[in-house]
């Protein structure tokens, strides 16, 4: 590692969240498709030490909550938004390095074994193991180097399958090499810190190397290193590397179904093979297993809270907190506290719902605490007239995933169209404010529980 | 075959897929082997046939 940087890795993360009691170790013997359950149980993240029949040990669950994500990090939980915005505004280029700890062992060639790693059974109806924690990392002449967040499920012991259904940079670069009937080298990192991860999570447009907003979430450049078998750079702290190939055979390849990030069970799908060529890893490297539907979408949720104070700030509003909330897969539902001028909640509503994803969204003023369930909900009962208050906008850009659109009827190819919604629960003009003038109790600030209670 | 696929294994997940099954209904009838020992027979399955899908995702081998 040069000089002065701190370069923090994946384990050095996890420490940090242990000594949080964000982190808790199972000590006992556990199969593999045990450990879904287990971290969905748990109380905090859970390393699995010792699973059965491997010498490789399992994480998961490190994201499940805002709290845990927050932890991650490093930062407050109130700064989600604002901090990865801030880190998208200033990216910082990756350095190449010479060697790194993900390269102190190499397996090439008919040495490769998929099987050697616990890559676990996740969800009752999956179509077998997956990797879930999977990061690729690929390169294109024109666009540049390119990272992504892909699940991966095992085949055979040196195929997997990969979910390249959807639009992404991936899926682009993959189709160029496919209409020329070519293989496209790819490198797939199980294990990096979530600096990393986050910012592959982010839909940064082409051209824009995630691995600069790392950078600006690091604060300092990723260190990265070149692959055994490929023109690919990864992360040289990364715990496991899969070095490979996606074979051109298009979308043909059974794939799922899979727990998705809605936290319902997907459908099977037709997708293209990684042949995995390389397993780069550390001497004792630590398999994560990102837990679905909340590790997922917890990635995303400070990059949704980001566009939405950006959406709000074009809107020209006063943005006092954004909150994209757990039962909107931290995405599709969304709660913004904002200095209001007259219609500004409507405005903010409008803008909002602009944004792709989102699909529900309440406004507040600023003097309501919007990480806190019950004063939201206060808000909209006593600030919210249902006829003046709710806003309905119909026809707008929706998602396959959501089963109410029904995409089932849609034909192939088609997008579907949902209708969304927003909750205007600022104070209607017009009603001083006194009249929300809160109940205080005598002498509070007097008064210190610890003093009677101990 | 990988010499270190157990054949037995192999076999009695075959005869589990004369009938549309989860691969977690594959684990369950042969969870007392090794995990990884499932992995690999699994892969020497999907190595030798192409298995059929149903719209649940439930995996049958076809009568060769």
């Amino acid at each position: 590692m040069r000089a002065g940087r701190t370069n923090e890795d994946f384990r050095t993360m996890l420490a940090r969240m242990e000594r949080a009691g964000h982190l808790l170790r199972a000590k006992r013997s556990i199969r593999p498709e045990h450990i879904t359950a287990l971290c969905n149980k748990a109380p905090a993240a859970v390393m699995c030490e010792k699973v059965e029949g491997y010498d490789i040990p399992v994480v998961g669950g490190l994201y499940w909550t805002r709290a845990r994500l927050a932890s991650a990090l490093g930062w407050k939980e109130s700064e989600l938004g604002g901090r990865f915005a801030a880190a998208v505004g200033r990216p910082i280029a990756p350095e190449t390095v010479d060697s790194g700890a993900c390269q102190e062992v190499v397996v090439t060639g008919d040495d490769v074994d998929l099987t050697a790693l616990p890559i676990p059974l996740m969800h009752e109806k999956d179509g077998g193991p997956y990797i879930s924690a999977g990061v690729a990392f690929a390169n294109d002449p024109q666009l540049g180097p390119n990272a992504g967040c892909y699940r991966m499920m095992f085949r055979t012991s040196r195929e997997l399958g990969i979910d390249l259904f959807t639009a992404s940079d991936l899926r682009r670069y993959y189709q160029t090499k496919f209409d020329r009937g070519e293989p496209l080298p790819i490198a797939v990192t199980v294990g990096v810190h979530i600096f990393e991860h986050m910012a592959a999570a982010y839909k940064a447009p082409a051209g824009l190397n995630e691995m600069h907003i790392a950078g600006g979430l690091r604060g300092e450049p990723l260190e990265m290193v070149r692959a055994k078998t490929g023109d690919v750079l990864v992360p040289a702290n990364a715990e496991i590397v899969l070095e490979g190939e996606l074979l051109p055979n298009g979308w043909t390849a059974d794939e799922g179904p899979f727990g998705e990030f809605a936290g319902m069970q997907g459908d099977l799908k037709h997708n293209p093979l990684f042949r995995v060529n390389a397993i780069t890893h550390r001497r004792d490297p630590i398999f994560f297993a990102l837990q679905m539907p909340w590790e997922n979408d917890w990635l995303n949720g400070p990059a949704t809270e980001a566009a939405c104070m950006r959406v709000l700030g074009l809107a020209g509003i006063q943005v006092a907190a954004v909150r994209a909330t757990e039962g909107g897969c931290c995405g599709w539902s969304v709660i913004a506290a904002i200095k209001k001028r007259a219609g500004e909640g409507k405005n903010a509503i409008a803008a909002l719902l602009s944004l792709p994803v989102v699909k529900q969204v309440v406004v507040t003023d600023d003097d309501i605490d919007i990480y806190d369930s019950d004063e939201v909900e206060w808000a909209i009962t006593f600030r919210c007239q249902a006829d003046k208050d709710i806003v309905i906008l119909s026809g707008m850009k929706g998602k396959h995933v959501d089963p109410s659109v029904r995409p089932w009827d849609l034909p192939p190819g088609q997008l579907p169209t949902t209708s969304k919604f927003g909750i205007d629960a600022t104070i209607p003009e017009g009603i001083p404010a006194f009249r929300y003038e809160r109940i205080v109790p005598a002498f509070d600030a007097d008064v210190r529980a610890e003093d009677y209670l101990s | 075959m990988s010499e270190t696929t157990d054949r037995a294994l192999v076999a009695d997940i075959e005869r589990l897929l004369r009938k549309p099954v989860y691969f977690r209904d594959v684990l369950a009838a042969v969870g007392s082997h090794p995990y990884r020992a499932i992995l690999r027979a699994w892969s020497d399955i999907r190595t030798r046939h192409s298995l059929s899908r149903d719209e649940f995702g439930r995996y049958w081998l076809e009568k060769q």
